[in-house]
């Protein structure tokens, strides 16, 4: 199941959207976001949803590759929302446990889940189509990051897939000794998770004197005076990348009044 | 290029309040040279010094006495630090945690980055450094190598990483490079494609290798030997002399190469009367030389015996038709195979070819896509089968002890196994006790913080945690690695006595071929997913250089072996399918005319 995590997970291909800026891509994520948030309307969604689609296509990024990675979260969304279908007043039929349904309910659901799913998807298609380093460089200047955040930033994305693949090796390690993680009341297996954290803990310090060396080794002092591999400039596909995300918005923000 | 005088370096030890606790001499009067293009090796037992010499030159630790200077400059002036830090590039020991990018690119430019390289010459240095550290072909640079630069790091194999780390100390134009243990974690394939390259880098390019190691095998390539024990140079000298036989290197918990092991089996038994070999290459023509009518025209290599152990449906462990994979991927295909009680049976393949994940399916720690594991006749995977009862039944021992240790103490985390399963407090602390007293711990460790524990004796409490389970079964994932030669021997003694005195069943996954040459009798091989062998030792390391008759298919067998099998090619009619040294040799004089 650790395996199956992939959020913040660079997805390596050559396609447009991996080679735009960082920056816009931050920015453009933003925006659509905010345009998630203004108004729950069928045109305005729709939209947004093509929108997507073809941010997608452009990406080159497999949408099962996607779905995979986002599966748990999605779960978690969707039986989240699933509360509004009972809480929201309005008329409906069907009562499941002294529960009613009710269509206005039916729909706030709906709406709830199309609005986090393409907010999680068009999050996570940023981070599968930016590597953590030209991330943390674009977050560094839309931001005003000192050098030595986003750093930080860059380590901690490098190593989340290191540290789950080490949380699964440590759980096997004490389930052959018969420890167990599904059996039990909740209080019984937090104790056992407990003893899990206590050697990723140790190991994390561990690995993080370690790699602090191996900066050191490489004549890190901070960040200042430093170069870059790949220095932030934009180019004509990026300016035409910044009209196309300002035309969007201003559709959105009519589709959201006009409607 | 690097002048050491009078070295000497202390670690203090402190409690919470700070107050000094301890004093550890960690190094004491070390006089070091390295001359410019030189390649030295260093070796010395776990907890030699070694590790802290290797900081040292990198100026990571600064020693308090003596003088260090490196290519003319003071290494205890703080001026110097990015001076020496540039000139003399570190390649540490665990590939895991000292990358920092997420692609190759950004994680070859990262030091150069630092040096504050322009950056069209950045992209220049990471292409070159990437073409010399082996990662990339020579001249690939026309048919993308842009695509390889664009990998993301954990998506490659440890060998690969490694070369990786090497890559980025290329990109800072190093005048040294340092290597800290840094084969120590890899297969044989990767360990010997690393020596190969950095002897690359020493002819072509001039730089100062530096290899800091326990693997004696390697030192053979170093043009000085240092040895260090208990923080003090011992010894020094070119190879003829550190393993000369009054060199009393098992003293210093080292071992000798094998090849200068067989060397003087050969010359006890006068088949050869030349002191001076150190390569398999070089005893075959001394032998030709010395014994010219011993050699024949027409002398082929025997077929090997594609053997396959019959399925014993009754036997202890079955696997029947095991299939897994991840997503579309399959890691494993149709795998079959029985261990019955008693065995000592050894599982080799590269990395990556899915040994642990087999294993790893017999206490149901994964789940098969399809096929079937049974242990006593029960299947594994099966409701109503009581896992805990399975569990203690086998025991597996991972690979890193750092992933299993949890206790507070050496006695609380034997303790965690019996406790689990429900045995009483009383009979849980016998169990420990008596666990710790078989892995051949002193009674004095039970108080013993974890870390404060060696390599060695964190490996031998993994196994403690896990023998207090009292199983019939045991699996060990590569339970030598990152010992030295001492350590190793005590180890594999240990599992002999687990094994022919406790009559567990060993299963074992190694990538260390003369452990397993002397100690299995049974060989499992795996080969992209598949079983391609499982039967007699021997005949599967013949099989496995038959299979691929190049230098890597050299790597994965015994020394012995690779000797023998060159004779045969040159025309010696001797029988090649044997391990032993021993009787390796003796097969060699009975040819002898």
């Amino acid at each position: 199941m650790l395996k199956d995590i992939t959020l913040g997970q660079y997805y390596s291909t050559d396609s447009l959207l991996h080679r735009l800026d960082p920056r816009l891509k931050i920015r453009a994520t933003i925006a659509y976001i905010i345009l998630l948030l203004l108004d729950r309307n069928v045109a305005l969604f729709g939209m947004l949803t093509v929108v997507f689609v073809v941010a997608v296509f452009l990406s080159r990024v497999p949408l099962g590759h996607m779905i995979r990675g986002t599966r748990g979260i999605l779960i978690v969304v969707v039986l989240c929302s699933a509360i509004n279908i009972f809480t929201t007043p309005g008329t409906g039929g069907v009562s499941i446990l002294g529960l009613t349904a009710t269509s206005a309910g039916l729909i706030k659901f709906g709406f709830v889940v199309w609005r986090m799913v393409l907010m999680i998807f068009m999050s996570s298609l940023l981070m599968y189509t930016t590597t953590p380093t030209e991330l943390t460089d674009g977050l560094e200047k839309c931001f005003h990051l000192s050098g030595n955040v986003a750093m930080g930033i860059t380590i901690a994305m490098r190593f989340l897939s290191v540290l789950s693949q080490e949380l699964d090796r440590i759980m096997k390690a004490q389930e052959a000794r018969g420890a167990s993680f599904h059996k039990g009341g909740p209080v019984k297996r937090l104790k056992a998770m407990s003893k899990v954290l206590v050697p990723l803990f140790q190991n994390s310090i561990d690995r993080a004197g370690n790699l602090g060396e191996a900066m050191d080794a490489r004549c890190y002092t901070g960040g200042k005076g430093r170069t870059k591999l790949r220095p932030l400039v934009y180019d004509t596909k990026d300016v035409v990348g910044y009209v196309v995300v300002l035309v969007v918005m201003a559709l959105g923000i009519y589709l959201a009044i006009r409607f | 290029m690097i002048k050491i005088r009078d070295l000497a370096f202390e670690y203090f030890e402190r409690d919470e309040e700070g107050n000094l606790t301890d004093m550890i001499n960690a190094i004491r009067g070390i006089n070091f040279d390295a001359r410019k293009g030189e390649f030295i090796g260093v070796c010395g037992k776990n907890g030699s010094g070694k590790s802290t010499f290797a900081r040292i030159l990198n100026r990571l630790l600064v020693p308090i006495e003596g003088t260090v200077i490196i290519g003319g400059k003071d290494a205890l002036d703080e001026d110097n630090i990015l001076d020496i830090r540039k000139a003399v590039g570190m390649v540490f020991q665990n590939p895991d945690d000292q990358l920092i990018g997420s692609v190759v690119s950004e994680d070859v430019a990262f030091g150069a980055e630092n040096l504050s390289v322009a950056q069209e010459e950045l992209w220049e240095r990471v292409i070159t450094a990437v073409e010399q550290a082996g990662l990339v072909a020579y001249g690939a640079r026309a048919d993308g190598v842009e695509k390889y630069v664009d990998r993301r790091i954990n998506e490659l194999s440890g060998g690969e990483k490694q070369k990786v780390a090497i890559a980025g100390v290329l990109a800072m134009k190093p005048q040294c490079i340092v290597l800290d243990e840094s084969t120590s974690m890899l297969d044989p394939k990767s360990r010997l494609e690393i020596i190969k390259t950095m002897k690359e880098l020493n002819e072509k390019l001039g730089i100062t290798i530096i290899m800091i190691t326990h693997m004696m095998e390697e030192l053979l390539v170093a043009d000085t030997i240092y040895l260090l024990h208990q923080g003090k140079l011992v010894a020094k000298g070119r190879k003829e002399s550190i393993f000369s036989k009054d060199s009393k290197l098992f003293d210093y918990g080292l071992d000798y190469p094998e090849i200068v092991k067989i060397r003087e089996i050969l010359l006890e038994n006068n088949v050869i009367r030349d002191k001076s070999l150190f390569t398999v290459e070089g005893i075959v023509a001394r032998i030709k030389k010395e014994h010219p009518y011993s050699f024949e025209l027409g002398v082929k290599l025997p077929a090997p015996m594609p053997e396959h152990k019959k399925i014993d449906p009754v036997n202890a462990i079955l696997v029947d038709k095991l299939s897994c994979g991840y997503g579309k991927k399959k890691v494993l295909e149709d795998i079959s195979f029985s261990v019955g009680k008693g065995e000592y049976v050894a599982v080799v393949g590269a990395t990556g070819t899915g040994k642990s994940t087999l294993l790893q399916h017999i206490p149901a720690l994964l789940k098969p896509m399809s096929g079937t594991v049974y242990v006593d006749g029960i299947d594994v995977n099966d409701r109503t089968t009581d896992i805990q009862a399975l569990r203690c039944k086998i025991g597996y021992v991972f690979q890193y002890a750092s992933q299993q240790l949890f206790g507070k103490n050496v006695y609380e985390d034997v303790v965690f196994g019996p406790r689990n399963v429900g045995v009483s407090e009383v009979e849980a602390e016998k169990r420990a006790y008596e666990a710790i007293k078989l892995v051949g711990l002193p009674d004095d460790i039970y108080d013993m913080p974890i870390n404060k524990l060696s390599g060695g004796q964190r490996k031998r409490v993994a196994l403690a945690g896990v023998l207090a389970m009292k199983p019939e079964y045991l699996i060990l994932d590569e339970p030598t690695s990152g010992l030295d030669p001492v350590g190793k021997t005590e180890m594999l003694d240990i599992i002999d006595a687990l094994h022919n005195e406790a009559g567990i069943t060993i299963i074992m996954v190694s990538h260390d071929v003369e452990t397993i040459a002397t100690r299995a009798d049974r060989l499992i091989v795996l080969d992209g997913g598949n079983l391609s062998y499982d039967g007699d030792v021997a005949m599967g390391f013949y099989k496995q250089w038959c299979d691929g008759q190049d230098e890597t298919a050299m790597s994965n067998i015994p020394v012995i072996m690779q000797l023998l099998i060159k004779l045969r090619l040159a025309g010696m009619p001797v029988d090649c399918v044997e391990t032993d040294m021993a009787r390796g040799v003796e097969n060699i004089i009975k040819c002898l005319r």
